[in-house]
């Protein structure tokens, strides 16, 4: 009697299982990692948008912390693909795309990894990174440029830094900013602390900021931070590539002329997809969509506000910007 | 005779003097080394680089992609479309339905309040606008917990019944407990996909040790007596197991089932970083915004539902004990409130309104088992009679079961009923946020919060990292391996040399001592604070309830929640890493001071007070020698869960073993983060077997336990 119930039970369920499966499979589908910083949200649901409203997709969004974990997903097929990836902090770029970046028309670095995740276009997004003080500070010590970090270190020094000053640096390690190396070489007697995560190292200068504390952060435009508090850059030297600081050279550096004794090179960001599913003929509309995007900082830098600030729906804001300026985006679709 | 007993006083005098001594001269060389070495403490090179952990792994990782993934990707469809059509149907279903599913069962089995908490927790999850993540989770969790269950049971029986198999689960247990899930977390990805599929995966790693344990010893513990009489009567080895062994140990199952909810619902959040939705994505995208209130809604969504989970299984192994006919039974109000009108006034309507539903629902019941009886009677008649009877016990399913389909059909062909009303929207978002950003900026506080870390940092963290990782490394592996020796026994002591032996070969010691020094630093602080507030509660009825209350949201608030007011208060760094480990890891040593001190039975402090002891005497003297068995086991979990609690410091700038966790897998080298996840392991299970053997010790010295 009863393993005779316990029988009828499986067949039932598995049938209703089966039944589930036939309805998954549809053609135009993709599924998109929706980045996990405000700036990457709004670079992704632009994309997104124009998908579903002007091509006809279907996209299913899933919430995936970026780092290696995505890149792996992506190579992986389970998710199709994912926005506004920033080289500079692009933990597996160079190991796992192949070709050209191009922006403009012009190429601005050549990948040579093994090709498992497609480069599918620049995003236009414009990323730069510096270290910042907050105004309030900058004008009671007179702080011009990273010069003038040393003369007013002790403002900047907290119990674990000791007679140093203290940089809430590069949080994730992974990002290669190398901080601590750059305070050296330039002679700045400040101590970086890697506080793990981007929201750490936001907390804990929206908190200092809130308090009217001196502090010194390593943060990026564009970024909501800066439409919020008024920061000011420390002007870092202009960025200059040093051939032999790399791991198989032992991070050998070039001194005070190059990397990472200057300022961040301009970070062209990219979208980036599983080269398998656009390389089929169904999704060369989306792949072409891909390689024409251009949105610019300006339009971010303003919706950031309406977000971050006005606490606005993000999905709301954004269809309003692309019901407003069509002229910006009609050309980015193929015909 | 007197002078025999002065002697041995003296012997155990100068052997304790003895001891003292040793401990101050190994201390004091440990010292004098730490002092003299100019760097942190390194392995010898020539170990460490051919030593080549990280590298084996990595290449045994590739070989399984390669050559295994297709095994994986099957396991991970099969489970998948279980997961993907329990959430279909729970978000495709009408919010009258999804109420109705929570509301039935905790009303049937805990009563009326459990029924009203579950409405309430079904409204909050759709007030706060996370009403499909909610279900998500729900589904995600239901889905685990099914399958730790499966599993859980079979490898536990299989345990009762072989000493060398049990044997051989204990450290595969610990390793699944106290391995941080970070570790496991992306190979699983690569192996079985994103989302639901590897995300229970790795919630049956996390959560199934305790069914398997508690499984075990439930069929372990059934008394030999049972065994012997049913042996005699004949019954085989597995009818023994199966109608004996198995219903006997039923209610430690079912705490087994208990547990193994909790901990599917803690790792629940951890989930999204996988891309399994629900709660958890939600929390993880309110901190990256640094929405405290947010952050906080989602975690009371969890604590919500985990508290109902709790309190539903626990319905289950509870039984209610019966009143005396003559009372007036209340639904409601506690039954001690029978004295005062208003409370029987309250309660009179429900008893009617009971009273009507029971009649209706054994009615209905009753009918229907009898037309079923009648229809099934045609083809069978023992089948018939025996559809009748399953039916008409079931007094409750039954008429639930067709509440529900009567709302599906309403939904599908009447009215539609939909998702969750918008309009019923409520919010707790601002002031959560208004508080912590008043908190942040006010100046008392944040000097009281500057102090501390101020103290913490120069008295206690930094001393300890500095004198840890200083002193030479065989020096600290001498002393470990001679503390297992005398505690535990020799062959302790050999495994603990080789595991510490593992730990430096893979180029982590100076990272292990310095988690090792966090680790210490918050227990430290969980001792300080945990051991008052538990003799507070030991003695003081109503500060203990308050207590209780406080403890199950601090151990059931996934602890994403409390990571950023702790950073906006401390700033980031070890000191908060520490702060965020003690609040994760107090509530053990609080809760077993306090039993350990109320289980103390009365006689004894009695005896003691009627010699004219005071009561900082008889604590001191009678009552905390007692407890201290006790005390060591609050002592022990806290350990463990300070050591997995390393796993997520990094998050808010915690150094040592986790930040390796994490570096190795930002630079995607599982073999890396690996290492570090077994060198946390490795530590908090040498802490562990240590510290329980010496309450073991203890127990036989106070005659508690048998040698």
């Amino acid at each position: 009697m009863n393993i005779k119930k316990t029988i009828y039970s499986l067949i039932l369920s598995s049938l209703l299982i089966l039944s589930s499966l036939g309805t998954a499979n549809a053609d135009k589908r993709l599924t998109a990692a929706v980045a996990d910083w405000t700036g990457g949200e709004i670079t992704c649901q632009v994309a997104v948008s124009m998908l579903e409203e002007e091509l006809g997709y279907k996209v299913k969004r899933v919430v995936f912390p970026s780092g290696t974990g995505l890149w792996e997903a992506i190579a992986a097929g389970e998710i199709d693909f994912a926005c506004e990836s920033w080289p500079s902090y692009a933990e597996a770029d160079t190991v796992m795309m192949k070709g050209p970046l191009m922006y403009d028309g012009k190429s601005m670095f050549n990948y040579e990894g093994d090709g498992s995740v497609k480069l599918l276009g620049t995003t236009g997004i414009i990323g730069l990174s510096d270290y910042f003080v907050p105004k309030y500070a900058a004008d009671k010590y007179g702080i011009k440029s990273w010069k003038d970090l040393n003369k007013h270190k002790d403002k900047f020094a907290t119990i674990e830094s000791g007679s140093k000053g203290r940089l809430i640096a590069c949080p994730v390690a992974g990002w290669n900013c190398h901080d601590q190396k750059r305070l050296d070489l330039l002679g700045i007697d400040f101590q970086a602390d890697e506080l793990g995560t981007e929201a750490a190292a936001i907390a804990e200068a929206v908190a200092a900021y809130e308090r009217k504390e001196p502090f010194l952060l390593y943060l990026w435009e564009p970024h909501w931070f800066f439409g919020a508090y008024d920061m000011v850059g420390v002007g870092l030297p202009d960025h200059k590539t040093c051939d032999s600081f790399t791991e198989a050279n032992n991070w050998k550096d070039c001194g005070t002329a190059a990397w990472p004794a200057t300022g961040w090179a301009k970070d062209y960001t990219f979208n980036y997809g599983n080269p398998e599913t656009f390389a089929k003929a169904e999704h060369a509309k989306a792949a072409e969509f891909f390689t024409k995007m251009k949105f610019e900082n300006a339009d971010q830098a303003v919706m950031l506000v309406e977000v971050k600030q006005k606490n606005r729906d993000l999905k709301e804001v954004v269809k309003e910007w692309k019901d407003n300026n069509p002229e910006k985006w009609k050309s980015w679709i193929p015909n | 005779m007197a002078n025999l007993t002065e002697t041995i006083s003296k012997t155990n005098q100068s052997k304790s003097f003895i001891t003292y001594g040793v401990i101050l001269l190994v201390f004091i060389v440990a010292l004098v080394l730490s002092i003299q070495s100019e760097g942190p403490s390194k392995f010898p090179k020539v170990v460490t680089d051919e030593f080549k952990f990280t590298a084996w792994v990595n290449e045994g990782e590739d070989y399984l992609k390669k050559n295994y993934r297709w095994i994986t990707k099957i396991i991970a469809g099969y489970i998948k479309e279980g997961y993907y059509f329990l959430e279909d149907f729970f978000l495709e279903s009408p919010w009258l339905l999804v109420a109705a599913i929570f509301f039935l069962p905790c009303l049937i089995s805990g009563g009326l309040k459990l029924g009203l908490y579950s409405l309430f927790v079904v409204y909050f999850w759709g007030a706060t606008g996370m009403w499909a993540e909610s279900l998500q989770t729900v589904a995600l969790m239901g889905l685990s917990v099914l399958l730790c269950v499966f599993f859980g049971t079979i490898l536990g029986i299989l345990c009762s019944q072989s000493d060398r198999f049990e044997n051989f689960m204990k450290p595969v247990l610990d390793t699944m407990q106290v391995m941080p899930a970070f570790v496991y977390l992306f190979p699983a990805l690569f192996f079985f996909g994103i989302g639901g599929a590897p995300a229970i995966l790795a919630t049956m790693i996390y959560g199934m040790p305790p069914i398997i344990r508690l499984t075990n010893t439930g069929i372990r513990q059934v008394s030999k007596e049972t065994v012997e009489s049913a042996t005699s009567f004949g019954s085989s080895k597995l009818q023994l197991l199966f109608k004996i062994k198995l219903p006997m140990s039923l209610p430690s199952i079912m705490m087994g089932i208990n547990q193994v909810i909790m901990m599917a619902l803690a790792l629940v959040v951890l989930a999204c970083f996988i891309g399994a939705e629900g709660i958890g994505g939600q929390v993880w995208l309110a901190i990256r915004n640094l929405d405290v209130g947010w952050a906080m809604e989602g975690g009371l969504c969890i604590l919500f539902m985990a508290i109902m989970f709790d309190r539903f299984s626990m319905s289950f192994s509870k039984n209610n004990d019966p009143l005396p006919l003559d009372v007036q039974k209340f639904y409601l109000l506690p039954q001690s409130w029978e004295k005062y009108q208003i409370a029987r006034i309250v309660e009179k309507p429900l008893t009617l309104i009971s009273a009507v539903i029971d009649f209706i629902c054994i009615k209905v019941t009753n009918s229907i088992a009898y037309i079923s009886e009648l229809l099934t009677s045609i083809f069978s008649k023992t089948t018939a009679n025996d559809i009748g009877e399953f039916i008409s016990k079931r007094y409750y399913v039954i008429p639930s079961l067709i509440v529900l389909l009567i709302i599906s059909f309403v939904n599908s062909n009447i009215y539609e009923i939909g998702t969750f009303p918008a309009e019923w929207k409520l919010s707790i978002r601002q002031p959560i946020a208004d508080g912590v950003k008043a908190l942040t900026v006010h100046p008392g506080f944040i000097g009281f919060t500057k102090g501390l870390r101020a103290f913490v940092y120069l008295n206690l963290l930094h001393p300890l990292d500095v004198f840890l990782t200083h002193i030479p490394w065989w020096f600290t592996m001498g002393i470990f391996v001679a503390i297992g020796y005398f505690t535990v026994g020799l062959r302790f002591a050999f495994i603990t040399s080789l595991l510490l032996l593992f730990i430096g070969a893979c180029g982590i010691w100076t990272q292990s001592m310095i988690t090792l020094s966090s680790v210490l630093v918050s227990v430290f602080l969980c001792f300080a604070l945990g051991v008052p507030l538990g003799i507070i509660a030991s003695y003081n009825e109503r500060f203990r309830n308050i207590q209780n209350v406080v403890l199950d949201a601090m151990q059931t608030l996934p602890y994403f929640c409390y990571l950023i007011p702790v950073l906006m208060f401390f700033g980031g760094g070890t000191v908060s890493a520490v702060l965020a480990t003690v609040i994760y890891s107090i509530p053990p040593i609080i809760r077993l001071t306090t039993l350990g001190l109320s289980q103390v039975s009365g006689t004894y402090s009695e005896v003691s007070r009627s010699f004219g002891g005071t009561l900082i005497q008889t604590l001191n003297k009678v009552k905390f020698p007692l407890a201290v068995p006790s005390l060591v086991i609050g002592f022990n979990q806290t350990v463990i869960m300070a050591f997995a609690m390393q796993i997520v410091t990094p998050l808010i700038g915690g150094k040592g073993l986790g930040l390796e966790v994490f570096n190795g897998l930002a630079r995607s080298d599982t073999g890396r983060g690996l290492a570090a996840g077994i060198g946390i392991v490795l530590l908090a299970i040498i802490i562990d077997r240590i510290s329980l053997a010496w309450t073991k010790k203890q127990r036989v010295a106070l005659g508690l336990a048998k040698n």
